[in-house]
């Protein structure tokens, strides 16, 4: 069901998807201060795992998640990681381009606080085994308005694809 | 190749202070399938835990070798498993990884199965005009061989000729025993699965999940993060122990018959896992001996082929499945105790997702180096590999003071202190596999 939004609200939105697009642009051209940057600092991280062919783990306290992260320290740890240049699963550092569309509101934008669901493509491509991949999914964001940029408090990303290629990190998706 | 030439595969001599193994072991696309054929296919694989077949009818597939196989739980509570494959036109009968089904009917022509394999029904058989002697046949899905289960893991083999799974595990069972007895209810794999592949050989993961050498260079950024977080920053969730710690710590290796084998030491820090609550209970309910290799011991317990616990935080369950000589599917769960209090599984998963999970941030980086193994496996000039060597200095009989209170008789073991960081947990495995292939080609059965 569509939902209904006057001006006030398409601006809102339109600020929402400008937050999920630099996310990807951030992630492809390795800006990672600006990355993290787009995170409030208790933002929670969510990749869950797949229970079967068919069904999602739905509860990370209790289940098993790709990733799972109740504050941003965890994607602090990633950048540390990767800047370390001491990964051999970083080294050389795989390249990326994300792909994002599908960008629906899941309730009327409000004035500090939206929630929207996107698809993503996120094509890798790595320098080491001279390969590509193309990780895909779709996701679901909790933006609040911070000092009037919209920040990303909860990200819960779907990997339709969970058949991992040897390995994902946090820009491959 | 003949079974002469097993030795230029693998060079077994530890007594002159030698062992080493040959890349083609690793690479050679003729050597693989003669490894499916006379190890995967002639000697108990692991296919399941008890628990994910609790109920009668459940069922969960596997794979042995490159075989299909069907697991399931009978009405009559019995655990039997199947090639999972429809005798009619051998398409898989079951195609999903696990469920409860009375029937398994082939989506190809209908053909219909029990849980006790039964064909109960041909579809459109009267009218078929079938002749007798398809009549004569037996239609049940194909049950394998030997289907065993030991402390509620179930293991399975296509051939007939194995000992019983209780001898075929011989002592390594008291370890086995130290994974599956830490909860009063039993144990379970938490929901969600972890599915990832390399380009690799299976053997890159049967070395490396004994592999305590490589933990300070392969991992230096995971360590880098975790200096980072004593400092307060980052993921301190994930409650990591401190490496720096290990060095300093007593352990050793044990090496068993039919390929098993075991790297441990003594944990500097247990009060990190999520066990430690339960110390109490598990002490009253094992004893002191097994709670102590329970609660204060690092394991790395690999059962020959290609299965491996390792456990130094929380619990891993894989297995390597190997795919091509180049290619192989891992399959990770994450084991937990029947019942755990929630605080303690969610601890439980945090530190699972930070070090296991080929999405986390030190798996990654060992699966990366299977690949470049292989790569590296590709020069010629290259000869035998060196990487067998640590500690042959120190092996001994078998028999010490830690074989001895707990009672078992490994038939190699290294003790020393963890900066050793022993390579000899490898041996019985490449050992082994130099056994069967020599048995195979000689047209030995597997076990005399």
């Amino acid at each position: 069901m569509s939902i209904e939004m006057g001006r006030e609200e398409r601006d809102i939105l339109y600020a929402g998807i400008d937050t999920l697009t630099r996310e990807g642009v951030y992630l492809d051209e390795q800006k990672w201060d600006e990355w993290l940057a787009l995170f409030v600092p208790d933002c929670e991280y969510w990749v869950p795992s797949w229970k079967n062919e068919e069904e999602l783990t739905s509860n990370p306290q209790a289940e098993l998640s790709h990733i799972f992260y109740a504050n941003r320290a965890g994607l602090e740890d990633r950048i540390v990681r990767i800047r370390s240049r001491r990964s051999p699963a970083s080294t050389p550092m795989p390249r990326t381009s994300h792909v994002l569309s599908g960008v629906l509101p899941l309730e009327k934008p409000q004035a500090q606080k939206m929630r929207l669901r996107s698809s993503w493509v996120c094509h890798v491509f790595f320098p080491r085994i001279h390969e590509s991949h193309a990780f895909f999914g779709r996701a679901e964001h909790e933006l609040v308005l911070r000092d009037g940029n919209w920040l990303i408090a909860r990200k819960k990303t779907i990997l339709q694809n969970d058949y991992i290629p040897t390995m994902l990190d946090v820009y491959c998706i | 190749m003949d079974a002469k030439h097993v030795n230029s595969y693998v060079d077994d001599r530890p007594s002159e202070g030698v062992f080493r193994v040959h890349p083609a072991a690793y690479s050679d696309p003729e050597l693989f399938e003669l490894e499916m054929k006379f190890i995967f296919e002639r000697t108990w694989s692991f296919l399941a835990i008890e628990s994910q077949i609790a109920k009668p009818n459940d069922f969960v597939t596997a794979t042995i070798g490159r075989t299909p196989v069907l697991v399931t739980r009978t009405p009559g509570n019995a655990i039997r498993a199947f090639v999972n494959a429809c005798r009619h036109k051998g398409a898989t009968v079951c195609r999903m990884e696990q469920g409860n089904a009375r029937y398994h009917v082939c989506p190809y022509h209908g053909w219909a199965y029990d849980a006790n394999g039964k064909n109960v029904d041909i579809k459109d058989r009267r009218a078929g005009q079938y002749a007798a002697a398809f009549d004569a046949e037996n239609h049940d899905l194909l049950p394998l061989p030997k289907v065993a289960v030991y402390n509620g893991l179930i293991f399975g083999c296509l051939s007939p000729d194995v000992p019983p799974l209780d001898e075929f595990l011989g002592d390594i069972k008291f370890f086995l025993d130290c994974v599956m007895d830490q909860g009063p209810n039993g144990m379970e794999f938490v929901p969600g699965r972890v599915i990832y592949n390399y380009r690799g050989n299976w053997k890159l993961q049967l070395d490396n999940g004994l592999d305590p050498y490589h933990l300070t260079s392969t991992h230096t950024s995971f360590i880098e993060v975790q200096n980072r977080r004593r400092r307060g920053a980052g993921n301190v969730e994930a409650r990591q122990f401190d490496w720096e710690k290990r060095a300093a710590t007593r352990g050793g290796v044990f090496g068993f018959s039919n390929g098993h084998s075991l790297v441990w030491n003594d944990h500097p820090q247990p009060e990190n896992r999520p066990i430690y609550p339960s110390n109490e209970e598990i002490r009253q309910r094992v004893g002191d001996t097994r709670a102590s290799w329970i609660l204060s011991k690092l394991r790395q317990t690999t059962i020959f082929p290609n299965m491996q616990i390792p456990e130094a935080i929380s619990q891993l369950l894989r297995t390597f499945q190997p795919v091509a000589v180049d290619r192989t599917m891992m399959r990770v769960y994450c084991l937990a105790p029947i019942g755990e209090r929630p605080d303690l599984r969610a601890w439980r998963l945090r530190q699972f997702e930070d070090f296991f999970n080929p999405t986390g941030i030190a798996t990654p980086d060992d699966v990366a180096t299977y690949e470049e193994c292989q790569r590296g496996f590709q020069a010629k000039e290259l000869g035998w590999l060196q990487g067998y060597a640590r500690g042959i200095a120190a092996i001994d009989g078998g028999e010490n003071e830690v074989t001895r209170e707990i009672g078992i008789r490994p038939n190699e073991s290294v003790i020393g202190k963890f900066e050793m960081q022993s390579e000899v947990g490898f041996h019985s495995c490449h050992r082994e596999w130099a056994r069967l292939m020599e048995a195979g080609l000689a047209g030995r059965k597997a076990y005399e």
